[in-house]
């Protein structure tokens, strides 16, 4: 992985482990940190990554909207499309993450 | 006219014991107010809500709080208390004023947060979206997210629902310092427009909802709009159309990285598109907002106003369609019907209910009226920035267009907040001058020292000028924590006005819960009034009516009585008749009836064939009627 940066990598790694572990279950605390790092915290800084924004503030702020936004989208269409479970979008979300990861080394590596 | 107003200093530099004490005071003033609420006994048993029954400690909390902002805000020379300071008070001043009733009761507060839930919940168990269920699921983006939210967290959907309006006002927050970091680089006017932001945040509009969700994705998208997507316009030369094509041709870019601004308008896009898909009424502010700043050359991508139009018009045209077939937009349009709706109806009832009705309007009127006087002031000093007064009065323009549940103006209200907040601190800063001058008289009299022997006279001038600005600063930092102290007292005045009917209480949860249990699938649940903590489950079981509304507000024993027992009696299933001590505080206190004439009806219902009694509790009650 010439060129790119551990940051990337440890954001696809955590992305697909958390996919992991939320979809296995944890107690009820770590469940809900879990779930929420993977369905709204690393999607949305994973695409807040491909963008050029250098104010931490409105990185800070995009990250969540961007998380939530991006996971509001997929409940809908999964809803409309009659596929929705949490499972899948736990999977989606974390697909999502990776799929920003790979662009963000790209460009990293470009 | 300027881009943005004139900055005094950053927030930076070692803490100081200032930065200390103001910490500690916010952590005083939390204790006192956590401490108070805590007692608070339900039900609340005034008209006048919260605001009646809160103990001394926590008015004693809110003005140390105050105190302790105002003295942060104004720190020295090198501009407020540092960041963690004043994030930790506004932190304080969020749970105090939005935490409130969570810390007083269990059970979250009004009706439309339980029903929200149902609607989550009914998703989850159908696993597709019906459109002509309801309105709600023609908007069903914020609902899909909570269902997906709660089912993968495994959360308590109540306490979720209990804590929103404190982690929303956390998501508005963080959006506010953004947008507002575009507006001003003045750390002083930054904070204390947060600070007024949570002071005038009376709509209550923070719930578990789409608006709240909508309302943060809106706030975000005006920051993309006032930063990366930002353009800088030339020299307004006049109205002919010549001098409008050169003007509008001579906009440029703030933001250089044209990667950057094609990756925030994608971002935008985003929002909008989720806002469309999550609320009626927050893509008409943001199309209005977008196009106001478009028009006015503050913003780069020209089309963005035509590109949500047409996001917004699929949204209609398509999912939404099943609902706007039977309710067409405009069909309740006017300024007319608007203010009838929007102030008129609203303001009767008990004498309790009316002042807390009027203590709204007063606040809504004062932040305004301080904005304005911020905007003639900023406008003389030749530092008034278009975009914030564009943002300020743009949400006005929706009052006339729709009636919206007589709710119109407490969302244009909300929509304007932010910028009212920080047009009113323009005329609530008075410190800028006062701090410049003791800055200025301490200068002069080192100055002066350094020259004793020259000019004593000199000295003495100099120390009796410091002396006169010191004493403007301190009445104007004293005028400051008044009036924010004021405006507290106002707020929770005006949010916790309606405690008695909508805080619950245990037995009225109890009720609830046995009703719906006791009622068989299909038949209808009827209770007396709004608000009723029902439906957070089983939300696609029954047909849920309230006896307001199938009497169309006339409570009367001779007209409603038949009315609901009718209907009752022809559900298919029959149905489950709810009386419960909020619903009925509810009525009595907007003035739809009086206890005695809610007795008579619940008692002329009681003694009907096929009515019977099947649960009953100290603050309910709840009967059958077979068909």
């Amino acid at each position: 992985m010439n060129g790119v940066s551990r940051p990337t990598l440890a954001l696809g790694v955590s992305a697909v482990v958390l996919s992991l572990v939320t979809l296995l279950g944890l107690p009820t605390p770590l469940q809900a940190v879990a779930a929420i790092a993977i369905l709204v915290l690393l999607p949305g800084h994973a695409l807040s990554r491909l963008t050029q924004v250098s104010d931490v503030a409105l990185r800070a702020l995009l990250v969540l909207a961007l998380g939530l936004a991006v996971l509001t989208a997929v409940s809908m269409a999964m809803f409309y499309l009659a596929v929705w479970s949490w499972q899948a979008c736990v999977i989606t979300m974390g697909v999502i993450t990776v799929l920003a990861c790979l662009a963000r080394a790209r460009q990293e590596a470009s | 006219m300027t881009d943005t107003l004139v900055a005094t200093s950053r927030t930076a530099g070692r803490w100081k014991a200032r930065d200390v004490w103001c910490a500690a005071a916010g952590i005083v003033s939390l204790a006192l107010a956590v401490g108070a609420a805590s007692t608070v006994s339900v039900p609340v048993n005034s008209d006048l809500g919260l605001v009646a029954v809160l103990p001394y400690p926590f008015w004693a909390g809110v003005l140390i709080l105050n105190v302790a902002f105002v003295i942060a805000l104004r720190g020295d020379a090198g501009g407020p208390a540092r960041r963690p300071v004043m994030i930790w008070l506004i932190a304080v001043l969020v749970l105090m004023l939005f935490g409130t009733a969570a810390f007083a009761t269990d059970i979250p507060r009004g009706e439309i947060a339980f029903r929200h839930l149902g609607i989550a919940d009914a998703l989850s168990g159908t696993h597709g979206i019906d459109p002509s269920i309801d309105g709600y699921f023609n908007w069903p983006g914020f609902f899909a997210l909570l269902a997906t939210v709660l089912q993968a967290t495994g959360l308590d959907p109540v306490s979720l629902a209990l804590w929103a309006p404190v982690f929303n006002m956390g998501l508005w927050l963080i959006a506010l310092a953004v947008v507002t970091g575009y507006l001003t680089r003045d750390p002083r006017r930054r904070w204390l427009a947060l600070w007024l932001f949570c002071l005038g945040n009376w709509q209550d509009q923070d719930y578990l909802s789409p608006q709240a969700f909508g309302f943060f994705l809106h706030l975000v998208v005006i920051a993309l709009l006032l930063g990366p997507l930002a353009a800088r316009a030339p020299v307004f030369r006049g109205f002919r159309p010549a001098d409008l094509a050169a003007w509008w041709r001579g906009r440029s870019p703030a933001e250089p990285r044209t990667g950057y601004r094609v990756g925030a308008l994608v971002m935008a896009l985003l929002l909008i598109v989720v806002i469309s898909a999550s609320h009626q009424l927050t893509p008409f502010m943001a199309l209005i907002a977008i196009t106001a700043l478009t028009l006015s050359g503050r913003v780069w991508p020209s089309r963005l106003p035509l590109i949500t139009i047409v996001v917004l018009t699929l949204w209609l045209a398509y999912p939404a369609s099943a609902y706007l077939s039977g309710h067409p937009p405009l069909a309740d349009a006017g300024l007319e019907a608007a203010t009838e709706a929007n102030v008129l109806d609203r303001v009767r009832g008990a004498d309790g209910h009316v002042l807390v009705v009027q203590v709204r309007a007063i606040l809504t009127l004062v932040l305004w009226g301080l904005a304005a006087a911020g905007a003639v002031r900023d406008w003389r000093r030749g530092r008034l920035d278009i975009r914030v007064v564009l943002l300020a009065l743009t949400p006005l323009l929706l009052f006339p267009a729709q009636v919206y549940g007589g709710e119109m103006l407490i969302r244009v209200s909300l929509f304007a907040l932010p910028f009212i907040a920080l047009q009113a601190g323009s005329i609530l800063l008075p410190a800028d001058r006062s701090k410049l001058t003791l800055d200025e008289s301490k200068h002069s009299l080192d100055e002066s020292k350094h020259s004793l022997d020259e000019s004593k006279h000199s000295l003495d001038e100099s120390k009796r000028s410091m002396d006169g600005s010191k004493r403007r600063s301190y009445l104007a930092a004293g005028g400051l924590a008044l009036a924010c102290t004021l405006l507290a007292v106002m707020t929770v005045t005006g949010r916790f006005g309606n405690a008695r009917y909508d805080v619950f209480t245990d037995d009225e949860i109890t009720a609830v819960a046995a009703a719906q249990r006791l009622a068989p699938t299909g038949s209808a649940l009827i209770s007396a009034a709004h608000p009723t903590p029902w439906r957070s489950q089983g939300y696609l079981e029954h047909r849920y009516r309230t006896m307001d509304d199938l009497c169309r507000s006339d409570l009367s024993t001779a007209k409603c009585g038949p009315v609901v027992y009718d209907y009752a009696r022809h559900s298919p299933g029959g149905a489950v008749v709810l009386f419960t001590r909020s619903s009925e505080a509810s009525l009595v206190l907007q003035g739809f009836t009086s206890e005695a004439g809610f007795a008579e009806l619940e008692k002329w219902l009681s003694t009907h064939n096929g009515v019977e009694l099947v649960y009953s509790n100290a603050d309910a009650r709840a009967y059958r009627v077979t068909p």
